[in-house]
């Protein structure tokens, strides 16, 4: 992507990472859509917890293996999770300065996308094993 | 092209007034405690990996995960939990309703901070009355 002609910033406030990298709106707008898609998704994620709350192992087995329930928890955590790295993302750039933010964002990214793995997974064995 | 050399020094970069500058309000404490329960969720959402593996996995180990959450400290954790995600979605919706701009005005959006904040406290409760109903 070539830096946009229309830009107010100059090159070198660009080249000295200052403001938005071009993107930060992007990041700022799917937060809020994920924000909106997480409403219902959250609804759906208490109902489906609630159910498990008198189950055996089981019965919660029985209960997630079931389309319905399996897709609303892993719909959940994949948007959930991309949502709250995100968010993540924007306290460690608050709060996290020099070498340091280097490392939080890199943990950041890599305890997200092991914790989406580990519950898709999750889910899916509970369905099909 | 200038060499990079010819550039200007860096001068500090201006910052807007911060936490230490202003009275506490309604608004600032909700958007706070926002961005805190965000932090708590984050680190919660390892209980629901947790919840999750030890399911697909044995009896045993599904047993250690549900001994904890049954227990007096799991249920604490777990009551934060929930308050947490549904004081955080009622934030998210305060905020989309910001974005749209309206509700900015003096006693409207403190009764929009004071909505989320009590009906954050009530919906958990209603939700644990449920839980525990259907126990």
């Amino acid at each position: 992507m070539t830096p946009d002609d229309d830009s107010l910033r100059s090159p070198l406030a660009r080249v000295r990472y200052l403001g938005s990298a071009r993107s930060g709106a992007q990041e700022s707008w799917m937060m809020r859509l994920s924000s909106a898609i997480l409403i219902p998704l959250t609804i759906a994620f208490i109902w489906v917890m609630l159910s498990l709350v008198s189950k055996s192992y089981d019965g919660a087995r029985a209960e997630i293996g079931r389309p319905l329930p399996a897709i609303i928890i892993m719909l959940f955590v994949l948007v959930g999770i991309y949502h709250m790295q995100i968010g993540m993302r924007s306290i460690i750039l608050d709060y996290v300065h020099g070498r340091a933010k280097e490392w939080a964002l890199i943990g950041n990214l890599f305890f997200a996308g092991v914790l989406a793995l580990a519950c898709v997974y999750s889910v899916l064995r509970i369905g099909f094993v | 092209m200038a060499s990079t050399d010819a550039s200007p020094p860096l001068r500090a970069r201006p910052l807007s007034p911060h936490l230490s500058i202003y009275r506490l309000t309604m608004t600032m404490a909700m958007s706070i405690s926002h961005r805190i329960t965000g932090g708590a969720l984050y680190v919660g959402t390892l209980l629901l990996a947790w919840y999750l593996i030890a399911l697909s996995m044995d009896e045993s180990a599904f047993g250690a995960v549900s001994g904890f959450l049954n227990s007096i400290i799991g249920q604490i954790i777990l009551f934060g939990f929930t308050w947490a995600l549904i004081h955080h979605a009622l934030g998210g919706v305060r905020h989309a309703v910001w974005d749209t701009g309206y509700g900015m005005e003096k006693p409207t959006r403190d009764q929009l901070a004071w909505a989320t904040l009590i009906g954050g406290v009530v919906l958990t409760i209603v939700v644990w009355i449920i839980g525990y109903a259907v126990r």
